[in-house]
């Protein structure tokens, strides 16, 4: 049979399947691993601080994102035995839906991101006013304007998709509000640089190289995970709006449920190395599991 | 997400028939590509982005490390003065009121004042005993016992460098101390806050 040139060869460039039980294991642990915090931030009145607070809306965004995977594929699943059409006016409004609660998980992980980041200035820089500059009321003012924002913009972004005023902004506003995170965490390294020459004119100078090592790696951890986890679904996007008949663009677009997965990867790794830092909030976790034995 | 179907089938209208603009939860059938004639891998946007990424990333991380080994111990005295005009700068900042409870604020001025002068007097004091060997002797009013333990505090934060925290104890460590409305500084958490100026930043990064 004649293949004309417009048709897809199917053996070039497949769509990559991530298996559904690794899936719904990785979205799972995500949701599971969020909660918990959020409930233990709830429960722990010694947690009700501006820093858990912005800890928790990241954990509420990261909730977010796996909870948009896990929908989605049941919405597959559902459409593949038939109780869902495909070309239905409400599965539309509900993918559309969908959407923007992604697009609100991606700009609310950079926002509380930014928010973290800009809280720990603050103690640093201004740790003697740190209880005047970020009261809780401020805290739960700045969340409530953030997630406002990112609300509004999720839906006009969703709505307006095909709109390449809105890709635009979208991608832009990603790598800009890395590198300002960026910016701020290297000021407090150097702070922190300078406070570990002081110590180290004692005689103990070796362990001061290493601290600082730590830090470096630190921060470079921090940074990473989200860059390696985000961006490549963000440059998914640029490319399906820019170039999506461009073969070698298709061939980037066929690993889409991989980016998904790696998004949700990032749901789990994100509690481990901005909440379960805090031995505060590890002792609420122990006693939580404690108790209910 | 199946917008970007959307958004592809829109572009491609022309060339699709209409039967083909359809919301389809199995993603991306693009229709029209045409892998004849590439010139490089088909995968090379792909690999192409992640080398780049992992270059990225560990640019990154040796950039933070350079930035750890530049500057050497002699250069201590000059970031010193830096550090005075900064504390300086700090207490110059503190001095004005703030909006509410201003006997809190003041006497918080009051403490901050002798605490930044305790911190660049302890400083100064570190470089001395290196030489002399000696305890040194404070004009401040504020904690004479701390002074003899200060080389044991340094140890202790050097110890702690190596621990992972959050940064918590602004808040917490006052917390401990002090309720809420407690309007007195009193001296133990002078010594906490001396602590926090000198380990915050560790402890984030740490």
């Amino acid at each position: 049979e004649n293949i004309s040139d417009f048709s897809l060869n199917i053996t070039d460039c497949a769509q990559v399947v991530v298996p559904e039980e690794v899936f719904f294991t990785v979205a799972a642990a995500g949701i599971l691993e969020n909660l918990l915090i959020l409930i233990a931030v709830v429960r722990n009145k010694n947690l009700h601080l501006p820093m858990y607070f912005f800890i928790c809306s990241l954990a509420i965004s990261d909730m977010l994102g796996s909870l948009y995977k896990t929908l989605e594929n049941i919405f597959i699943i559902l459409c593949k035995m038939g109780y869902l059409t495909r070309h239905g006016d409400f599965e539309k409004k509900l993918d559309d839906a969908m959407d923007s609660m992604f697009i609100l998980s991606l700009l609310g992980s950079i926002f509380s991101l930014l928010a973290i980041a800009a809280d720990r200035y603050i103690t640093i820089f201004y740790a003697l006013r740190y209880h005047n500059i970020m009261t809780l009321r401020r805290a739960v003012v700045i969340l409530a304007i953030i997630w406002a924002f990112c609300a509004g913009s999720s839906i006009a972004i969703a709505l307006f998709s095909y709109e390449a005023a809105t890709v635009i902004p979208f991608t832009v506003l990603f790598p800009l509000m890395m590198f300002f995170i960026l910016c701020l965490y290297v000021h407090m390294f150097l702070l922190a640089r300078s406070h570990a020459k002081k110590i180290a004119s004692l005689p103990s100078s070796t362990v001061h190289h290493r601290a600082n090592m730590k830090g470096a790696i630190t921060l470079t951890i921090f940074l990473g995970v989200f860059l390696c986890c985000w961006a490549p679904f963000v440059l998914h996007i640029l490319l399906a709006r820019f170039c999506p008949h461009n073969p070698y663009c298709a061939c980037y677009m066929s690993i889409f449920h991989v980016n998904g997965t790696l998004i949700m990867c990032n749901a789990i790794i994100n509690p481990m190395i901005f909440a379960f830092r805090s031995p505060e909030l590890r002792n609420t976790f122990k006693k939580m599991f404690y108790c209910s034995r | 997400m199946s917008a970007l179907r959307l958004i592809s089938n829109r572009t491609s209208q022309q060339a699709l028939s209409n039967s083909d603009y359809t919301w389809d939860y199995e993603y991306y059938e693009y229709g029209p590509v045409s892998f004849d004639g590439l010139k490089a891998h088909k995968y090379s946007i792909v690999i192409g982005f992640w080398v780049g990424l992992a270059v990225f990333v560990i640019f990154m991380f040796f950039v933070l490390t350079l930035l750890t080994k530049t500057g050497a111990p002699h250069q201590d005295n000059a970031e010193l003065s830096e550090k005075r005009f900064r504390m300086n700068s700090f207490v110059a900042d503190f001095g004005r009121p703030l909006e509410s409870e201003r006997v809190f604020s003041q006497q918080m001025a009051e403490e901050s004042q002798s605490l930044f002068h305790f911190c660049i007097n302890e400083v100064d004091h570190m470089n001395k005993e290196k030489e002399s060997q000696k305890g040194p002797s404070l004009e401040s009013n504020t904690h004479f016992q701390e002074v003899p333990k200060s080389s044991g505090m340094f140890e202790e934060d050097v110890h702690c460098l190596t621990k992972f925290n959050i940064p918590n104890f602004v808040n917490t460590e006052q917390n401990s101390s002090l309720g809420e409305d407690d309007l007195l500084i009193s001296e133990p958490p002078i010594t906490v806050e001396n602590k926090l100026v000198m380990q915050t930043s560790h402890r984030i990064l740490d």
